[in-house]
């Protein structure tokens, strides 16, 4: 079979020793900047850019590909120990991550995020290789209408994620969606709840809220207990036991289809795996009360959905050359810079670059593996750093990735702000993943409308004539509207 | 009377003296050029590629930055705050930089003379793409089709008030025609959409589409300029078609704060030019499907002024409806 | 000891009210559907409405949030969060004026002193390679634009 032919070519282009190292470097690269909070992969690909122009075209493309997912695990690493995301991939991630880092399990949060990762992203390249174009085909398939309607189904699932009192659960995804209504609006371009403030017309900005919302306040949380103990990780710990490595099976698994085939979808951006896995896995567990106090399910699902996505997200680049989310717009500017326009003209012209990728996609997920497990020991240990130290240096790295998304001061105030805010919702037991969630959603959603009444001429039934939109809506309704009855129907029964 | 004439004689030399030396000191520190889009995007890559071939002549590294946000309102707000000490330059996209100044909605808070073009890069044509099984085969056809159902036929645009509205405004006007307008963000989305039916043609420029050309996947029916593009070697000008009144591109270039010495702008002028015109530039950008259009200084400046007359129009037509 | 929620349930209900207002100098319809102004609208009556909702729940005693946690801490606490805050908030201000390298240099020299660590030379050091070497690594090795203050610093 041809394809085969080319997988065994690409392999071979893939091990050359440059290309090797080039890949490595990306790897180490890439989780260095992951590791930078409000850096992002985004900022860090476009920065490492010109260092890729003085080495050949592939080279470059299989180290940019290395540092994109790199910084994807780089994430990763901060979320759990120091509860700081660095991009929205990784928001989902703190939740169980960090509760099992105070545990001193940070060991075999690390480890089962290094596995599902690799296991996802391995499983979502394989199926890259195989099924490319069909599927890409069918995913253009969801237009604007598709988009708002799964975006619905994303947003009822906060129900998913309410914690101790729904109701709260709800005034925070509000809260999340009017934050998400500042800045220029979809419909004519005008800024909304600006009020005269330059840096406001492009909306609040989602990575200082996250920054301060999750990690700063945590730290403030952190500075009450009287006596700050150092987090004291045992060697034994590092990895998960036994009861948690089946659990985990199964978690991986599902995140590992619903990140791929997320991926698919041009434009959805990462979090909208994440945390369908996250919420899919709390709903068919045994206990999901316990989601949110440390369970290593929640940590291998997002996990695992997020490298499954951001291989899966490959797909409609390489065939279609369409890049899914601003990350990929940048390798794609890569890919352009060197002379490679990504598309179906690709795999004919230069099927020793894309199949290259390809198998270098493979063997960097492999070498992530193996860099990062024996590492997790040593990330693990950077908690017991004093905390005279630990925190200021957090907080150093979190000013300095906060600055760098747009050179400006203000972000790092917002961080600061939503930081303050951040501790008084923790102490008072508010949940912030749906204020989090909203804050993404909103744009999109109310951006998805508006381009899905341009196209009908102002009908709104577009939304239910067209099959997939139906079914996603009725789907949404059924999710938020059970809780509903339940309360209702427990409040009719007391009365 | 004499006195003070040879006083400001001498002054007036002086101050040419210093100018010229400041110029010939300058620089003596790294350079911000803002991009005011996201990372990765056309004007980005553009902006990186001639930022690493001039920072080699210019002798001081040109660091790129981007400020991207509210179509560029963001970044260019930023660069019209800034000392026009030739540190810190922009780039900037026509007609984008324009509508946003014009369009009382966009309550930017800077006026089109606080910016001062230097030298435009690129000129991107609008073009008309619709997907190769569509129905229509020429311009002719799809303006035909859309005098028959007015309104009805679902056209993708990128970008509000920007050039490939503006272009399709043109077109509208000159034709007779209306199509149902649908907005993008980026030329991504709008692309995706084409693609997957959800919109019948698209307005977009010739960056936007060559990848996809070049894939076989978008077919072009006509090209908003005076003459063809070695991009597209075959396809007919709007000119050709019958209507040499619709022009419309987007044109990317740099420009700095209002008040920077002349001096320095010689030197900028010619740093850039000489960038741009280096082979390497050139390659790189064609290979990006970037059309390489160098316009410097005065021509500039008049294009700008040009192009503010055009946006005007079509903004007071929009908003005064 | 269900005030600090009927608090922050309260505050919710002014910033609803306050997004309405504002909400108003936006276009409510368009020709085409909703306006700029239509989803903020009706996004502050629902949160005004479901926020008074909470107030009663949570007054009525009904809500499983509310005595969770000894909600001030001790006078360390109080002292150590203070210096985070202030250490934050400072660095906010100085960043432009001052430039990255000076305010990390007194921020990374502040709270540690703050926190109770009392090893000059460890801060000194730790002060100079968190601001100085991390600027020079991210400024001149990854390009990343950092702010320098009046001085140029």
């Amino acid at each position: 079979m041809e394809a085969l032919q080319y997988w065994i070519q690409g392999f071979a282009v893939a091990t050359l020793p440059m290309n090797l190292l080039y890949a490595f470097i990306g790897c180490v690269l890439g989780t260095l900047i992951g590791v930078l909070p409000g850096l992002g992969p985004a900022a860090g690909t476009a920065i490492l850019i010109p260092v890729t122009f003085s080495l050949d075209p592939i080279g470059g493309i299989i180290m940019l590909a290395a540092i994109y997912y790199g910084a994807m695990y780089g994430g990763t690493i901060t979320s759990v120990l120091v509860n700081v995301p660095g991009e929205a991939a990784s928001v989902i991630t703190c939740l169980d991550g960090y509760q099992m880092a105070k545990q001193g399990r940070a060991g075999p949060a690390l480890g089962i995020a290094a596995i599902g990762s690799f296991i996802g992203g391995t499983f979502a390249t394989l199926a890259l290789m195989v099924v490319s174009l069909p599927l890409a085909n069918f995913a253009l398939r969801f237009g604007p209408p598709e988009v708002f309607s799964l975006l619905v189904v994303g947003l009822s699932l906060v129900t998913g994620l309410s914690g101790r009192s729904l109701l709260a659960a709800l005034v925070m995804t509000l809260f999340g969606l009017m934050l998400s209504m500042i800045g220029m609006d979809p419909v004519r371009g005008a800024p909304r709840f600006t009020f005269g403030i330059p840096p406001l017309y492009d909306g609040i900005g989602f990575i200082p809220v996250v920054m301060g919302l999750f990690g700063i306040g945590e730290i403030l949380l952190s500075m009450e207990a009287p006596v700050l103990e150092v987090i004291k990780t045992k060697l034994t710990d590092l990895l998960p036991k036994r009861e948690e490595w089946k659990v985990s099976t199964g978690a991986i698994g599902r995140g590992t289809i619903i990140g791929f085939f997320l991926g698919l979808i041009p434009g959805i951006g990462a979090i909208i795996p994440t945390f369908l896995a996250y919420a899919v896995e709390k709903k068919v567990s045994k206990h999901p009360e316990k989601f949110g106090t440390g369970v290593i399910e929640g940590v291998a699902s997002p996990e695992t959905a997020n490298n499954a996505y951001a291989n899966g997200a490959m797909v409609p680049l390489l065939t279609l050359g369409i890049p899914g989310s601003p990350t990929l717009a940048v390798l794609m500017g890569a890919f352009i810079i060197h002379g490679l326009t990504p598309g179906p003209f690709l795999f004919k012209e230069r099927p020793d670059v894309v199949w290259g990728l390809i198998a270098s996609l493979y063997l960097g997920n492999v070498m992530l593996l193996i860099l990062n497990l024996p590492l997790v020991g040593l990330w693990a240990k950077l908690l017991e750093i004093r905390y005279q130290y630990l925190y200021p240096g957090i907080l150093l790295f979190c000013i300095l990735g906060a600055y760098s998304l747009n050179q400006s001061v203000f972000d790092v105030g917002v961080m600061v702000a939503f930081g303050v805010l951040g501790y008084i919702f923790r102490k008072l037991d508010w949940p912030l993943a749906p204020t989090v969630l909203a804050l993404i959603l909103g744009p999109m959603m109310e951006r998805a409308l508006r381009t899905s009444l341009e196209m009908s001429g102002g009908d709104l039934s577009i939304l239910f004539t067209r099959p997939i939109s139906a079914v996603l809506l009725i789907a949404a309704a059924i999710v938020l509207l059970t809780p509903a009855v339940r309360l209702l129907g427990r409040r009719a029964g007391k009365d | 009377m004499k006195g003070r004439f040879v006083i400001s004689l001498i002054f007036a030399f002086m101050t040419a003296i210093v100018g010229s030396a400041y110029a010939a000191d300058y620089p003596t520190k790294p350079i911000t050029l803002m991009v005011p889009y996201p990372a990765g995007g056309s004007s980005d890559v553009g902006a990186r590629i001639v930022a690493a071939i001039a920072e080699k002549q210019i002798g001081q590294p040109i660091v790129v930055v981007n400020k991207a946000g509210a179509g560029g309102q963001v970044g260019w707000t930023e660069l019209a705050r800034q000392k026009p000490d030739g540190y810190y330059l922009g780039g900037i996209n026509l007609p984008h930089l324009l509508t946003a100044v014009l369009d009382p909605e966009r309550k930017a808070t800077f006026k089109a003379e606080d910016i001062v073009p230097i030298i435009s890069q690129a000129l991107d044509p609008t073009t008309v793409s619709v997907r190769p099984d569509s129905p229509w085969k020429t311009l002719k056809d799809l303006i035909d089709d859309a005098k028959k159902r007015p309104g009805q036929i679902p056209a993708g645009i990128v970008g509000y008030l920007q050039d490939d509205e503006i272009g399709y405004f043109q077109l509208a006007e000159a034709a007779g025609i209306e199509m149902r307008s649908v907005y993008f963000d980026g030329a991504a989305p709008a692309i995706t959409a084409l693609l997957g039916k959800h919109v019948d043609v698209l307005f977009c420029t010739v960056a936007d589409n060559f990848t996809q050309w070049k894939a076989g996947r978008i077919r072009m029916l006509t090209i908003m300029d005076k003459e063809r593009t070695k991009f597209y070697p075959d396809l007919p000008t709007t000119a050709e078609l019958g209507y040499p009144t619709v022009i419309s591109a987007s044109t990317r270039g740099i420009a700095g704060p209002k008040g920077i010495p002349d001096p320095i702008l010689k030197k900028l002028y010619d740093v850039f030019k000489n960038a741009m015109m280096t082979k390497e530039h050139m390659d790189r950008l064609e290979n990006a499907g970037m059309p390489v259009k160098i316009m410097v200084g005065e021509e500039f400046v008049k294009y700008y002024w040009d192009s503010y007359k055009v946006a005007k129009k079509w903004v007071d037509h929009v908003r005064k409806k | 000891m269900k005030k600090p929620w009927q608090i922050t349930c309260i505050a919710f209900v002014a910033l609803a009210i306050f997004w309405l207002v504002v909400s108003f100098e936006y276009p409510y319809k368009d020709k085409l559907g909703p306006g700029p102004g239509f989803f903020p609208f009706w996004l502050s009556i629902i949160t005004g409405a479901l926020s008074l909702a909470l107030f009663f729940q949570i007054t009525r005693g009904k809500n499983a949030m509310e005595g969770s946690a000894t909600l001030i801490p001790e006078r360390q606490g109080v002292l150590r969060i203070l210096a985070v805050l202030v250490a934050l908030v400072g660095s906010l201000a100085l960043l432009d004026p001052l430039g990255f390298r000076i305010t990390l240099f007194l921020f990374l020299l502040f709270l540690p002193l703050g926190l109770g660590e009392r090893n000059w030379w460890v801060i000194l050091i730790f002060a100079i390679a968190g601001s100085f070497g991390i600027f020079h690594l991210f400024y001149y090795g990854l390009k990343v634009p950092l702010p320098m203050g009046v001085f140029g610093i």
